[in-house]
């Protein structure tokens, strides 16, 4: 059982040429340097072992060999890969947070990043031959063959050569869709058939789409081109050849991606640019409040921008700041005008924006219940207080007040007493606990 | 085996073709026409007529006549397109207890599938006289332009006319299809344009050796000949006004004989450079009967219509550039329609195109007979014509802020899928709400919603960081599946979006039953 689990674990690695090393260099049979030249730092080994034309264990013994001779060294799991271990994991320590998260509200999801795309075809399995279905053995032996070979590069599932023309590729796929298109098998008892004729179908039509656009096909290529091998620095012709399945997956949905979102990515970037910068000079003449909406703009339309990110935090703070300084001036105005409500409403804005300031607190507390006499909402403000300034006896006494004032004696003492352990001498908490007898 | 017909169910005329021993054939009706009208009525005596026999009584019977049911099949009551048609129409069309619309006639509520159902029955009769033996199958054609709702409105319609719908197909495509089969082993690209009697369509199209690409497809459901008919009613209307000082529009029976003279007059200014429009009796006032005597000439339609040609024209340019073609490219063009007749429309094309139409179609009959050829693909082992079908409208998902993230574009492929990575909006978000959207337009409301479902389990992180795997499966049928993965947990959901009409399938059965009964009565 161990045994297994740490072989599973050696499977999962990830292997990338060691730097350095000249891969055309060595002297490998054809087996074992196509072997080789599916290692790309992001397929994990035992998809080496399903990909190569070796059998597993030929496979296994070649890597770790090639791994003891330096030719080879585990490569930093990719990113996406560690972030997907790490979520599982916490997934499976902690099952039961999902429960109470279903009540949560439902947001619907926002539009991506983007680079990480992937739409991954379902893994296939390709199924035997039956020659009970309506399709010839002949018929079934071609689309087997085909759909074994989804994983190649987009010209060798069309059949073409790399440098073909458009109107070659078309043919291609014209010829391949008389065969593959399940229209073609409309109605026929296709068995366990249909499901490969249609992943087959779907993915020439990806090919051609990819190779007929003169865009997406030069990215596609060039791309391929740009392999593990060639950080490897030996960018032969050969190691075009290098780059594995995932990662020409990985770049043909970020290239499908980047062609309907770039455009529209760039124009929300530079809006975004905009705003920042009058932001940042907003921040500079002390504007904070101007400063702080134009930054938060910046961040809703290119939410990816770190520096956007790391600024806000103080560019809020700022204006947090000015706005509470802003209410509490305004409060006391109303104070003045002896305009009771308005200031408790004031003083209680601002103490959204300065939640730690406990005088703050305690006088919204007094106005509450100098105001209303609303009980509730003083207690919640001396409560705030308290918890502030655990050791201020004022702002104790005054909660201990609105407890006895809603017949909580039990509570009132409890504070009083608090009130007297910090300061024995305290005529207040003294006078109060007098009361509550 | 069962034969499998070929409808094209027009908004003015619908056509019958099918496959016989290889070879096309356009069902003549009973009358020996090969197009009919797609009319239904209910006489005074309770009568149900259908083609030719209800539009010939559409004059003296315009409120229980009913026309261009088509444009009310799966639309909502509230749209605009209903507003037109009960603003355009003498009958009585009404809400729906799914808010669909229905008309009203004989005193009978009908819903628009079971208007199309009417003239489809009709069709498939046509072809069972014919053929000698029963039809259960049919492939049926609509503007390339519909929706989902429509298109399945239509396929509903089949099912109440007791035809199993083997695939919709649209009207340009089937166009092409019928052309490509007429000259096999050329290679071409072809434009065609569809201008009906209610809808206009365009499409470009590749052929290559039976292969029938569609690359792109637009079109606007409500233009067509009859808009020709009405701006010539206008005309008369005001011409008769000026001349007698009488406002006809009140007067059902008089509008409905305006608008026959305008639709002949228009059919007839495409042969000739004047029309005598002659309708004695028209009105009567104290000073006794008047009569409506007009000369109508070429030129005065032309100006007339003008501005509804060159929207179809601005249509067209859309659709070459969605399928990244240049005039210059294109090999052939196909007028489909009745109404490209008109030399005006034809000028236009050619001018536009730089090259004369094709004139190797009827274009009355063409998109029967494409219909017909590609039912007949589908069932018989043929490997002469394979058609690569794509989707009409783009489809996603909503996004956060009201947006639309198309997945799969419109003129895509099918069948097809593609996916997409999406991520939460909030901290702790476990649960991200999906939305399927089918439409153009960026702002999500401006969409029809084809269905939505929740992902739960998402793992609690930071918003923005979670992944999820949004895909979307097409197949060649056009059922779309939707599914979401958390590329993390794995967890996943996902849901078939079955295209819902304006009818539920307890409806469809009871309007199934209710008309059994109905021809039980009459057969007594």
């Amino acid at each position: 059982m161990r045994v297994g689990e740490t072989l599973d674990n050696a499977h999962a690695q990830v292997l990338a040429l060691a730097p350095g090393v000249v891969a055309t260099a060595l002297a490998l049979d054809p087996a074992a340097g196509f072997l080789l030249s599916r290692v790309d730092g992001c397929t994990p080994w035992k998809t080496l072992r399903q990909i190569g034309a070796l059998p597993a264990h030929e496979v296994d013994r070649l890597l770790e060999s090639w791994l003891r001779d330096g030719v080879l060294i585990a490569a930093a799991p990719s990113t996406a890969a560690s972030a997907r271990a790490a979520k599982s994991v916490a997934s499976e320590q902690q099952p039961a947070s999902e429960k109470p998260e279903a009540a949560k509200p439902v947001a619907e999801a926002a539009l991506p990043p983007p680079q990480p795309i992937l739409a991954k075809p379902r893994p296939l399995t390709l199924p035997p031959i039956d020659p009970s279905i309506d399709l010839d053995v002949e018929l079934q032996r071609e689309i087997l063959d085909f759909a074994a070979g989804l994983g190649r590069r987009y010209h060798e599932i069309l059949g073409v050569t790399a440098d073909a023309d458009a109107r070659v590729v078309k043919k291609a796929y014209f010829a391949l869709s008389k065969r593959l298109h399940p229209d073609r098998y409309f109605r026929r008892n296709t068995g366990a058939f249909g499901a490969v004729i249609e992943v087959c179908f779907k993915r020439l039509l990806e090919a051609y789409e990819l190779l007929s656009d003169p865009t997406t096909r030069k990215e596609v290529q060039s791309s391929e081109f740009v392999s593990q091998f060639a950080v490897g620095d030996c960018a032969t012709a050969a190691s075009a050849r290098a780059s594995s399945i995932d990662a020409r997956r990985r770049l043909r949905e970020r290239v499908s991606a980047m062609a309907s979102h770039t455009r529209m990515h760039r124009e929300r970037r530079r809006k975004a640019k905009t705003f920042f910068e009058h932001g940042m000079s907003s921040f500079a003449s002390s504007r904070w409040l101007e400063a702080a909406g134009a930054v938060r703009l910046a961040i809703a339309f290119d939410p990816e921008n770190s520096a956007y990110r790391e600024e806000f935090p103080n560019v809020q703070r700022k204006a947090h700041e000015e706005r509470a300084k802003h209410l509490v001036k305004q409060g006391e105005g109303a104070l003045e005008m002896r305009d009771y409500a308005a200031a408790l409403d004031q003083f209680e804005e601002a103490l959204h924006f300065r939640p730690g300031d406990a005088e703050l607190a305690h006088r919204a507390a007094k106005l509450a219940l100098q105001v209303s006499n609303d009980l509730k909402r003083a207690k919640e403000f001396a409560a705030q207080a308290v918890e502030i300034e655990p050791g201020s006896a004022a702002y104790r006494n005054t909660l201990a007040g609105i407890y006895a004032a809603a017949g909580l004696t039990a509570n009132a003492k409890r504070e009083y007493d608090a009130a007297l352990r910090i300061d024995p001498n305290d005529k207040d908490a003294k006078l109060g606990l007098r009361g509550l007898r | 085996m069962s034969r499998v017909i070929g409808i094209d169910l027009g908004t003015t005329n619908s056509c019958v073709a099918v496959v016989e021993n290889g070879q096309v054939t356009v069902v003549p009706n009973s009358g020996g026409y090969k197009t009919t009208p797609s009319m239904f009525a209910i006489t005074q005596d309770g009568k149900r007529l259908v083609g030719h026999l209800a539009k010939r009584q559409a004059i003296t019977n315009a409120r229980g006549t009913v026309t261009a049911s088509k444009r009310l099949i799966g639309r909502r009551f509230d749209s605009d397109e209903v507003a037109k048609s009960i603003e355009l129409y003498p009958y009585e069309i009404v809400r729906g207890p799914n808010d669909d619309a229905r008309v009203v006639i004989g005193g009978k509520t009908f819903t628009a599938p079971e208007l199309s159902a009417t003239v489809l029955r009709e069709m498939r009769r046509v072809a069972e006289e014919y053929l000698g033996e029963p039809v259960k199958e049919a492939v049926i054609t609509v503007p390339a332009y519909f929706n989902d709702a429509q298109r399945q409105c239509t396929k509903d319609a089949g099912k109440i006319a007791g035809l199993e719908v083997l695939r919709i197909v649209n009207e340009p495509t089937a166009a092409a299809i019928a052309y490509g089969m007429s000259r096999p082993g050329k290679d071409e690209k072809v434009a065609v344009y569809d201008l009906g009697g209610g809808t206009f369509d365009i499409s470009i199209l590749e052929l290559s050796d039976g292969v029938i690409e569609v690359l792109a497809t637009a079109g606007d459901t409500f233009l067509g000949g009859e808009d020709f008919d009405r701006r010539i009613v206008t005309h008369l209307l005001a011409w008769f006004r000026d001349q007698e000082g009488i406002d006809l529009r009140g007067d059902a029976m008089a509008m409905q004989r305006l608008k026959d003279a305008a639709e002949k007059a228009k059919c007839d200014l495409s042969s000739r450079e004047t029309v005598e429009v002659n309708l004695p009796f028209i009105a009567s006032d104290a000073s006794g009967p008047r009569h409506l005597s007009c000369q109508l000439t070429r030129e005065q339609l032309e100006q007339l219509v003008h501005d509804i040609v060159s929207q179809t024209l601005k249509t067209v340019e859309q659709c070459m550039l969605d399928a990244n073609v240049k005039t210059k490219d294109i090999d052939q063009v196909i007028l489909v329609g009745g109404q490209t007749r008109t030399p005006l429309v034809q000028q236009a094309v050619a001018d536009h195109f730089g090259k004369r139409p094709h004139k190797g179609v009827n274009p009355d009959e063409v998109v029967a007979v494409g219909a017909a050829l590609q039912a007949e693909s589908l069932v018989s082992d043929d490997q002469n014509l394979l058609l690569l079908d794509v989707t009409p409208l783009s489809l996603g998902i909503a996004t956060f802020g009201g947006h639309f993230a198309k997945l799969i574009e419109r003129n895509t492929t099918v069948p097809a899928r593609k996916g997409h990575i999406f991520t939460t909006t909030r901290d702790n978000q476990t649960a991200v709400k999906i939305r399927v959207l089918q439409g153009e337009s960026d702002l999500a409301v401006d969409n029809d919603l084809l269905g939505e479902f929740v992902l739960n389990g998402i793992r609690q992180a930071r918003k923005g960081e979670p992944e999820v795997e949004v895909s979307f499966d097409i197949d060649a049928n056009g059922i779309v599946s939707v599914s979401a993965r958390d590329l993390a947990t794995g967890k996943e959901q996902s849901i078939t979006v079955n295209a819902t009409g304006t009818l539920t399938d307890d409806e469809i059965q009871r309007i199934i039953r209710d008309q059994e009964l109905y021809e039980v009565a009459l057969k007594e």
